[in-house]
């Protein structure tokens, strides 16, 4: 495992392909939550120093969808969109990362908001990536069982009938 | 499948530099000279020197000499485009909790 702290923020990656971020803000956690999840505030202090971000999509519940897109001094833009997979204000927030840039490489994020009791909330963000190759085995594995699953239901279908 | 994990660290801070994955870009392309990289990077030769020293280090950049000059080219080490993403990922998340920290700092009261 390798641990290293830069700034405040502690990373460590406890496997492979994942990468795991701590960090303690001064602030209550419903400030850091809407921090995440007002598009007014995102647009504050999401983006790069260089550029302007524009939220052009934030359906902050489960299945909705987001898109940002940092516009540069120089014209050129970059993109950044996914799809929430599980919000549960204002504690955890998971959701799918992918930059225009590298198409096909989704990760996912994983965050938690912890309460410390005393003003400060505890942030930990748990990204994983997965390869081109994992992900089509785990579409075609959930396929499978998916596929086996009905193949069972008409089984049982079938018993009945007969 | 790539291992990400050896070496990760002294690699994720050669490339958590814009300037270092520029440079790694550029040669890329072709060998370069540190004089070249300079003129490319505008920056001084004693700048680029101590961000090849981090490539170096990293593995990510090999040098020679010959008379006076000095050759810099990609590798031993070689990151490929999944593995250069990925540290550039943990890079920016790491910038945005900065800009998190400060920004919550800077609406501290101001908002409910």
């Amino acid at each position: 495992m390798m641990t290293a702290t830069r700034n405040q923020t502690k990373v460590t990656t406890p496997a492979e392909r994942q990468i795991r971020i701590e960090r303690v803000f001064d602030a209550p956690r419903d400030r850091v939550w809407r921090a995440f999840t007002d598009p007014e505030q995102v647009a504050q202090w999401w983006g790069g120093d260089r550029g302007r971000l524009v939220i052009e999509r934030m359906e902050v519940a489960r299945g909705g969808h987001w898109r940002y897109v940092e516009h540069m001094p120089n014209g050129t833009s970059e993109g950044f969109e996914g799809r929430y997979r599980d919000v549960a204000p204002p504690e955890r927030m998971v959701r799918t990362f992918e930059w225009d840039g590298m198409p096909g490489h989704v990760m996912v994020e994983t965050m938690t908001l912890e309460d410390l009791g005393d003003g400060r909330t505890r942030l930990v963000t748990t990204t994983l990536f997965h390869t081109n190759e994992e992900r089509d085995g785990m579409i075609q594995s959930g396929m499978e069982q998916g596929v086996n699953q009905s193949y069972a239901a008409l089984d049982a279908l079938l018993a009945r009938e007969a | 499948m790539v291992q990400y994990h050896a070496g990760l660290d002294s690699a994720f801070a050669a490339v958590s530099d814009p300037t270092r994955r520029g440079i790694l870009h550029r040669l890329g392309r072709s060998d370069a000279t540190i004089t070249e990289l300079a003129s490319a990077f505008d920056m001084t030769l004693t700048g680029i020197k101590k961000h090849v020293q981090v490539l170096e280090d990293a593995k990510l950049v090999t040098t020679r000499k010959e008379g006076r000059v000095r050759y810099c080219r990609v590798g031993p080490r070689r990151l490929d485009e999944e593995a250069k993403w990925i540290m550039t990922y943990q890079a920016m998340l790491e910038a945005r909790l900065d800009r998190l920290g400060t920004f919550l700092e800077r609406t501290k009261g101001e908002r409910p």
